[in-house]
């Protein structure tokens, strides 16, 4: 063990992570827009990258075709969410989103078991045999496409939230739904295209998961799930600059834990690295000055 | 008809489980700790009886405790936050409890085989029971008899001032505040109480099915003790309990016959529950009309 080798685990963790930060996105916009948490959102991710891979069985589709077929399908099954757990909710009752995004989960977790027999899928991957050079550090070429493709993600998504007339919209309904609807906001359009924009993100995220790991598996469904909403708390619910850089934390932590620890023990160690965040800096990590909630 | 005695089992540790959630869905804070808590009284207990030899009830007790003292701690850092935000602490502090039985060994000699939690392989013989010849029938009884002072001593804090303070913090923090209500206080022993009704569901699933490994206890289990409150409603004790019947008995027992296809309903069924009946099955109103029903009319007071 060396302090190279150590380098090169955080470094890897650190590329990984790029794919949590946009699910962590996901979930923190989802929340920021509906002051609600839509538990369904990983695993919509996951499904939306599923999903690009039934094109696979009728032509040979470049993975770059498949990645943005993730996207669509993401968004689709995005505003599918909103239809059977949002839309109809009081809002009174903030419960039943949360119980009927939980029962969604296990529709979609569900259906993935069943279409596939429970096997993993083999996922298409852009440069996975380049190996670049960098003096001592080796950089996988397909995490480095990851890395690239979540930047890109996050950047789209901050400039269609604080450049566009729709981002300009979410923001007023997350502020005040009721003085945004007095604007002439509507707000059940409003929420449906922030769901189908963050489904949209997040199928890319789902395929970009897929292509690092090489397989997908329904059993990714929960570790990612819960590993975004680590990332979400972690850089302060609403916060986007804070999942982002969560996101990239927890991928490092998470790289370097294993490469301490073993891959056993490696998720309680990122486990208490959110309890050291929630006893020591409550509100995340870009915590507005009244923090909290 | 053994079959249908563990199945009541299976039902009174689920409710054991719903209604530790439900007293800390009450204060309006939510918990996804759940199957952390049932693990810990799980392996408890189960040491005590298997390695230590005690008798079922004080084993029980001291898993129960020993859970609600690791509530207690948890409830500290966790109720700093709200909310949402304190759902994905308690699933962190569940998992993290998960992996730690995952890694756990402490294995000792009696007579010529090996006890004690190992690892991934998990912690068999846990044999009180059969060791000491009880039938199935009483052990489902032992586990209704736990379920019932559990469910009588809540309704009763329902009833009670302390049940009045609880929903009070659930409605509106400011104005629970204000009348001199204290908030963290409020909120640590909902969170304690919670430990140690879930703690004694884990004990109790311990020793019924003799096998505990760490895969007992995952984030599902605890989403499914979630599952029976919200969907049964917060208005009584009872909607708990009508919750776990429909879920265990109609959903999960009930539906059997459809094979695969079951599981792909269950998820789509709790969908359409939610929609149909936001509020739970046993919703105020609806409890209140039962209520009139029972003691007919105008003899409600």
């Amino acid at each position: 063990m060396s302090a190279l080798e150590l380098a090169q685990a955080v470094f890897d963790g650190l590329l990984f992570g790029a794919t949590y930060a946009v699910i962590g996105i996901g979930f923190t916009l989802i929340f920021g827009v509906m002051h609600k948490i839509n538990m369904a959102y990983a695993a919509a991710s996951l499904a939306g990258a599923y999903a690009a891979l039934l094109i696979l069985l009728f032509v040979q589709a470049p993975a770059l075709v498949v990645f943005l077929l993730a996207g669509v399908a993401g968004g689709v099954i995005g505003l599918v969410i909103y239809v059977c757990c949002f839309r109809f909710m009081p809002l009174a009752a903030p419960l039943a989103p949360l119980m009927a995004t939980i029962g969604m989960l296990m529709l979609i977790d569900e259906i993935i078991v069943h279409a596939t027999e429970g096997m993993p899928l083999p996922y298409p991957a852009l440069f996975d045999n380049v190996m670049l050079q960098l003096g001592e550090f080796t950089l996988r070429g397909d995490l480095l496409l990851v890395f690239g493709v979540s930047i890109a993600c996050m950047a789209l998504m901050l400039l269609l939230l604080y450049r566009t007339r729709l981002g300009l919209a979410t923001r007023a309904v997350a502020q005040q739904p009721v003085a945004a609807q007095l604007c002439g906001v509507r707000l059940t359009r409003v929420n449906a295209l922030t769901f189908l924009l963050t489904g949209l993100f997040g199928g890319i995220a789902g395929a970009m998961i897929g292509a690092s790991v090489g397989t997908l598996s329904p059993l990714l469904i929960l570790p990612v799930t819960i590993k975004g909403l680590i990332v979400t708390v972690i850089g302060g619910l609403g916060s986007i600059p804070g999942a982002i850089v969560a996101g990239l934390l927890v991928g490092a932590c998470e790289n370097l834990f294993q490469f301490l620890r073993g891959v056993t023990e490696r998720d309680i160690y990122v486990m208490l690295l959110l309890f050291v965040f929630l006893v020591f800096r409550p509100g995340g990590i870009f915590a507005p000055g009244r923090g909290r909630d | 008809m053994d079959f249908y005695f563990g199945l009541a089992q299976t039902l009174g540790v689920h409710t054991l489980l719903g209604l530790s959630v439900y007293i800390v869905l009450l204060t309006g804070q939510l918990t996804l700790a759940q199957a952390g808590f049932a693990a810990i009284g799980a392996y408890v207990a189960g040491m005590l009886t298997v390695i230590a030899g005690w008798h079922i009830v004080p084993a029980l007790a001291a898993g129960s405790l020993a859970t609600s003292l690791v509530a207690c701690a948890v409830a500290f850092p966790a109720l700093r936050v709200r909310g949402l935000m304190l759902a994905v602490a308690t699933i962190a502090f569940g998992e993290a409890v998960r992996l730690f039985f995952f890694n756990f060994d402490y294995q000792v000699w009696k007579g010529d085989i090996q006890v004690g939690p190992l690892g991934g392989e998990g912690f068999r013989q846990i044999r009180f029971f059969p060791e000491n010849g009880w039938s199935t029938l009483e052990v489902m009884l032992f586990v209704w008899a736990c379920v019932a002072l559990v469910m009588a001593a809540l309704w009763w804090t329902d009833r009670s001032r302390a049940g009045a303070v609880l929903r009070a913090v659930g409605e509106d923090e400011v104005a629970a505040q204000s009348v001199g209500v204290n908030l963290t206080a409020v909120k640590v022993s909902a969170m304690t109480a919670s430990g140690a009704i879930a703690g004694l569901g884990g004990g109790l699933y311990a020793h019924y099915t003799t096998h505990i490994e760490h895969a007992n206890f995952t984030l599902g289990l605890a989403t499914f003790a979630i599952a029976y409150p919200i969907l049964g409603g917060l208005s009584s004790v009872f909607g708990t309990l009508a919750a776990v019947v429909f879920i265990q008995g109609f959903l999960v027992e009930g539906l059997r016959f459809l094979g695969d296809w079951r599981n792909l309903l269950f998820g789509a069924l709790i969908v359409l529950a939610m929609n149909l009946r936001p509020r739970g099955l046993l919703d105020a109103a609806t409890a209140a009309r039962l209520k009139r029903l029972l003691t007919g009319p105008g003899g409600a007071p």
